[in-house]
């Protein structure tokens, strides 16, 4: 298992620029475009500077596409050029594998979330004030969406089917997770209907690690977002100890 | 003194795939330890469909696979099978030294271990000037070359070698055919398949003929001849597929 992770991680920093730096640009222009230029123009939200209300969101934003992105495209290229059966032969189990993989999407989104962070805090003044409720959201997000992208890999049969989930699913719903707003401010029914965005929950929980409040109960953003992780990651053990779509 | 269990053992091996076709159907077969094997056949016949059931790359739908005497799909009996894939497979990614180096580490070798036996397989299969090349960038006799030398990296008793010299000119053939017959010379359990009727005559000691997913002969090139009244073996063949 430990030398499919470091394959993963070797996956990861050997392409930097794509998996690393090209998040890690769109999400400073984000920060910058939309915080430091138009955030002048917006009133606060939740007693904080609009610049620094998106930065959780931003950060899980990124993260959460990376973590998607590198598992199911790493999973798919592993598949589609058949060297993913020097993986399968080998004396593994099945759980070391589904591991294995998920420590690429999980290395790659740290080092954007903390790039990020990095950048952010002397840019905008944002701060930690729950460090460890902060850990456990990002971790829980990036189980779920690491997971999904192992599916999505495991089941894609051109890469086009990855990049529609990443710009059907997963951008409209982190979008309209709040990232850019609190849901608060939305008129009805739209402000209720963002309670059925899972990414609503983990962006919220991201935001009371952050900030030390949120929209919802923490308890429930962290609760939904695990009963969601949860079951997401044991599909993506159960394609591999059953083989099924790996093996002909 | 107990007798050592078959290299490997099939016993009524069935595979049907999820479009309903049949590979194999209630296949049986033993290959004893130290035996230099070759399973000739028309494409189609189900070579490749045994070989992904020994190295647990599909669902068996019926039968028992054993390696050495124990299950195939357990960590052990995979440890002992080395496989070169017919069509290269070769992650991306990797230079040479780490396409084996991962490889030794994915069969349980340490780092140290691992670089070493890497250093042993570039010198034996003359990738030295390639070390630090990735894998994209090999000409396909050197891809050919790297993709045995990733099934011996992890000394496997068990040696599958899928049509191994498929698209490669004679000289690399001829080149591959020493190595191949040292290994066996050194103790491996090799099964081969390959079109090359002259390559399973000059080098397998038992050759097994399938056809439709089923054992129609099995012998030595000899015994194979004379139960066929054929002068070669490709007039065995030829017969054989024909019947």
């Amino acid at each position: 298992m430990r030398w499919l992770a470091r394959r993963e991680t070797l996956r990861v920093t050997r392409l930097w620029t794509q998996t690393v730096l090209a998040p890690v640009v769109a999400s400073m222009l984000f920060i910058l475009v939309f915080g430091l230029s138009l955030g002048s123009r917006i009133r606060e939200i939740g007693g904080l500077p609009y610049e620094v209300f998106i930065v959780p969101g931003l950060i899980t934003m990124a993260m959460v596409q990376a973590a998607y992105s590198n598992n199911s495209s790493t999973i798919f290229q592993a598949r589609n050029d058949r060297y993913i059966n020097d993986v399968l032969s080998a004396p593994m189990h099945p759980w070391q594998v589904n591991l294995g993989y998920n420590v690429g999407g999980l290395v790659r989104s740290l080092a954007i979330g903390l790039a990020l962070l990095a950048l952010a805090v002397p840019l905008t003044g944002v701060g930690v004030e729950k460090p460890l409720v902060l850990v456990l959201a990002v971790l829980l997000g990036l189980v779920l969406f690491g997971a999904l992208g192992t599916v999505v890999g495991i089941f894609a049969n051109t890469f086009d089917n990855i990049t529609f989930v990443v710009n059907i699913v997963i951008l409209p719903l982190a979008f309209l997770g709040g990232v850019f707003y609190s849901v608060d401010m939305l008129p009805s029914p739209w402000e209720e209907l963002s309670h059925f965005n899972p990414v609503f929950y983990l962006v919220n929980a991201v935001r009371y690690g952050f900030f030390g409040t949120s929209d919802v109960s923490i308890w429930l953003c962290l609760g939904i977002t695990a009963a969601l992780a949860l079951p997401t990651y044991m599909w993506s053990q159960y394609l591999f100890t059953s083989g099924r779509r790996l093996k002909a | 003194m107990p007798l050592s269990p078959p290299a490997l053992e099939l016993r009524g091996l069935t595979k049907r795939y999820d479009d309903g076709t049949s590979a194999v159907e209630s296949f049986d077969l033993s290959v004893h330890d130290g035996a230099f094997f070759g399973l000739l056949g028309p494409n189609g016949a189900g070579k490749t469909t045994v070989i992904s059931a020994v190295c647990n790359l599909i669902r068996v739908t019926a039968g028992e696979v054993l390696v050495f005497g124990r299950p195939a799909a357990s960590l052990e009996a995979r440890g002992w099978v080395g496989l070169a894939e017919q069509d290269i497979n070769l992650d991306r990614f990797l230079t040479v030294e780490e396409t084996l180096v991962y490889h030794g580490g994915y069969f349980g070798m340490g780092k140290d271990e691992a670089v070493e036996r890497a250093g042993e397989m570039i010198d034996i299969f003359d990738l030295r000037a390639k070390t630090r090349v990735r894998t994209p960038k090999l000409s396909g006799g050197m891809r050919r070359r790297l993709l045995l030398a990733r099934a011996l990296m992890h000394r496997p008793r068990l040696v599958i070698l899928d049509e191994p010299t498929a698209g490669v000119d004679f000289e690399l053939r001829v080149e591959l055919w020493r190595y191949i017959e040292r290994l066996h010379e050194a103790g491996a359990t090799i099964l081969l398949t390959t079109h090359y009727l002259e390559e399973a005559e000059e080098l397998c000691q038992e050759i097994a003929l399938i056809r439709g997913g089923r054992l129609i002969a099995r012998d030595s090139a000899e015994g194979l001849r004379e139960t066929y009244g054929a002068d070669t073996l490709a007039d065995v063949y030829v017969k054989a597929m024909s019947a």
